[in-house]
């Protein structure tokens, strides 16, 4: 059957149906006395109205009501009518057929409509629990994609992932350089480019343009890139491609999410194998150190029986040797704050633990003349307080070598807004100017003895926990000055 | 001083140093690389220390640590490469004495050993007052005096004091602290002892930036400190004329 004789169909059932009625009509009236069967023409109405639209009801409707005035409507064989009885059962007749094969014709078009919608839902809901299904995220946004470009008006379609700030085809056509950046750039401004997402489907913005650009919609995790024909994108078409762009910004969730697992455990990865292999150099450079230092101490006991030049002698290369060894662990100790080691936060009592470090160091102390501004009363600080001791052993150990013997050193610390600024002073001589920006750098030295990390990890010590160093000098001398949080007033407790 | 110390080290040079350095002052040295020979010498002899390092091929160190406190009562200085706190802990909190960070210079050594070996003396006389400078403490009449001036404690604070007391010298962590004065049950809150610690010190007059009596080991604990040993600084003892 072609398509003329497909269409022609419907309205020759119309009059065949309208013709065989009559007949039907005029038999049965043969036979009974029934007053008025024009309602059987009705049923033809109603059917061809449901089954094939408004058009062929209507004809069958006009139809019958020609037969019914020629046949059934005295007198009988002319289109007149008796009287006004006759005339309005004929008027009501069409009346009824016409209304009825309206009706009939738009329920069916409601139910056509209903179950093009539910095809297009079950389509979606199979292709949303298959990409969602899809172990492969990659697979499940190549099977989107190609789902979007299926439909008429789609030139081209692409998803396009933003990851670590740069973007690349997640699924879909390839695109050239500068239509990635421009995604890229609509990520970043969460802007969109050519039309919107709205309740009803994409909404497009007509821009006059002889060089049409891509739509361009961003989404959580990425953007989506068409090229869609304007004339050809119905209403069913766009409500389907933002369907379509909810599920694929689900799946670049995902990417995204996927990306970032095997980001982190990457990261894990080499931070373990970095601590493995810190920990074995620790070890490996600190055993032998270890061998010397008790084998030359031994033999500057009484009983080794040096005489005093090769005492001398025995000393300094022990001197060397621990020097050797505190290089080590300040290198670890550097890499240890630079790999992003966590600091172990807690409220302790600086002036306690300043102590602390001062009573360990009291040999060295001993002739210098020690000044300490610590009130009992200093609310505690928010530190990692094996960190903070290392910071004030470094400020300390440099104090110490500045000042003279007899020399003053002074610890202190006051509460400043919402930090406590704390400092470690020396009489030593002033810093020049030229260097005072330099002396936390790392290998920087003013003494020939020294590693040139211990004023560089004081500073990262403090700069992990929020803070700031700063070296002044000072009428009296060289002050090192750093700030530290304050821990919150409920866990001050001391 | 005199007595028979094992030395527990994996390696040779660190024996043999020890050998010569402690006999030099002496000390009678028997030395194992070993954790299974360390416990074998234990069991078969009788030591007046262990100097023990953690890192043995054979056995790890704080487990031979741990079977050593089964089978002696010999003090037990741990050796060991490993700075971290944690470490340092963990061998405090197993029962070592003492802990001490290689490399180390021998003069170092020494002075642990002897405050080591003083302390166990001093145990073992059993003290029934114990000094540190102004600050004495009754074991027996528990009773606190600064200066002859009676201390008035709360009875968590007189029991932290005295299990410092009976163990003046020794650094205590947090956690025998929390174990000996709270009970097995309280373990793991450091704000507790850290809190009482700071009561104890308000009362007995004592300035935290410069501790007398009770020092602070940052992330480990604390120790009562003892007066110093004339013996140990022969050279700083000015007798007039």
């Amino acid at each position: 059957m072609d398509a003329t004789a497909r269409k022609a169909a419907p309205f020759l059932f119309a009059l065949a149906g309208v013709a065989a009625i009559t007949v039907l009509i005029g038999i049965v009236r043969t036979r009974y006395a029934v007053a008025d069967l024009s309602m059987v023409y009705l049923l033809l109405v109603l059917w061809l109205g449901a089954r094939h639209g408004v058009l062929p009801a209507v004809v069958a409707g006009v139809a019958a009501f020609v037969a019914y005035d020629y046949f059934m409507v005295p007198p009988y064989g002319t289109l007149l009518v008796q009287g006004p009885n006759e005339l309005l059962g004929l008027v009501l007749l069409l009346a009824a057929a016409l209304v009825t094969g309206q009706l009939a014709a738009s329920l069916r078009e409601a139910s056509a409509r209903s179950s093009a919608v539910a095809e297009e839902a079950t389509a979606l809901y199979e292709l949303a629990t298959g990409a969602l299904r899809q172990p492969d995220v990659a697979q499940a946004i190549a099977l989107l994609c190609e789902r979007a470009r299926a439909l008429p008006s789609v030139r081209a379609f692409s998803l396009v992932a933003v990851e670590s700030a740069a973007a690349v085809v997640a699924g879909g056509d390839p695109l050239p350089a500068d239509t990635l950046r421009r995604a890229e750039w609509s990520f970043g401004k969460q802007t969109s480019v050519g039309g919107s997402i709205g309740v009803a489907g994409i909404e497009l913005v007509r821009i006059a343009s002889d060089r049409p650009q891509p739509l361009l919609l961003p989404l959580a995790a990425g953007v989506a890139v068409i090229d869609l024909d304007a004339s050809r994108a119905d209403r069913r078409q766009r409500r389907l491609l933002a369907a379509l762009l909810s599920l694929g910004s689900l799946l670049l969730d995902r990417r995204m999410a996927a990306f970032q697992a095997r980001r982190a455990s990457d990261l894990e990865e080499s931070d373990r194998l970095k601590a493995a292999v810190l920990s074995s150099v620790s070890h490996e450079l600190k055993s032998p150190l270890a061998a010397l230092r008790t084998g030359l101490t031994a033999l500057t006991g009484e009983a080794a029986g040096l005489d005093s030049e090769h005492l001398e002698l025995v000393q300094g290369l022990d001197r060397e040797a621990s020097r050797l060894d505190r290089l080590v662990g300040e290198l670890l100790t550097m890499s240890r704050l630079e790999s992003g080691q966590a600091l172990e936060l807690e409220a302790r009592s600086f002036p306690e633990l300043a102590g602390a470090v001062l009573d360990r160091l009291a040999p060295q102390l001993a002739d210098r003349r020690l000044a300490l501004h610590l009130a009992e009363d200093l609310p505690a600080v928010m530190i990692d307080e094996l960190q903070v001791d290392r910071l004030l052993s470094n400020l300390l150990d440099n104090a110490l070598h500045f000042s003279p013997s007899g020399g003053r050193v002074e610890v202190g610390a006051r509460v400043e807004g919402d930090r406590l600024l704390a400092w470690v002073e020396n009489d030593g001589p002033m810093i020049p100017a030229a260097e005072m920006a330099s002396v936390f750098d790392k290998f920087w030295t003013g003494r020939t003895t020294g590693t040139g990390l211990g004023l560089a990890i004081a500073r990262l010590i403090v700069e992990r926990h929020g803070g700031e160093i700063e070296v002044r000098n000072r009428r009296s001398g060289p002050r090192f000055q750093f700030t530290l949080p304050l821990a919150a007033v409920e866990s001050a407790r001391r | 001083m005199s007595g028979r110390v094992l030395v527990v080290d994996d390696e040779m040079e660190i024996r043999r140093a020890l050998r010569t350095g402690l006999g030099g002052h002496g000390f009678e040295v028997e030395a194992v690389s070993g954790g299974a020979e360390a416990l074998a010498a234990a069991t078969a002899r009788k030591h007046d220390l262990v100097l023990l390092d953690l890192g043995l091929p054979d056995i790890d160190g704080f487990t031979v640590l741990t079977r050593l406190r089964e089978r002696s009562r010999a003090p037990v200085i741990v050796l060991s490469v490993m700075a971290d706190e944690r470490d340092k802990v963990r061998a405090l909190d197993l029962g070592a004495d003492d802990y001490l960070v290689k490399p180390f210079g021998l003069d170092e050594l020494l002075a642990r050993i002897r405050a080591v070996l003083r302390r166990q003396a001093s145990v073992a006389s059993g003290d029934a007052v114990v000094r540190v400078g102004e600050l004495a403490i009754d074991l027996g009449r528990r009773l606190v005096t600064v200066d002859g001036r009676a201390i008035h404690l709360t009875p968590t604070e007189y029991e932290l004091l005295r299990y410092l007391a009976i163990h003046a010298g020794k650094l205590v962590t947090h956690t025998i602290l929390l174990r000996e004065v709270w009970g097995a049950y309280a373990v793991g809150e450091s704000q507790n002892t850290r809190y009482v610690v700071a009561q104890i010190r308000r009362k007995l007059g004592d300035d935290p930036a410069r501790p007398r009596f009770i020092a602070t080991e940052p992330g480990v604990g604390y120790r009562l400190r003892v007066d110093p040993d004339p013996a140990e600084h022969p050279n700083k003892i000015h007798t007039p004329g």
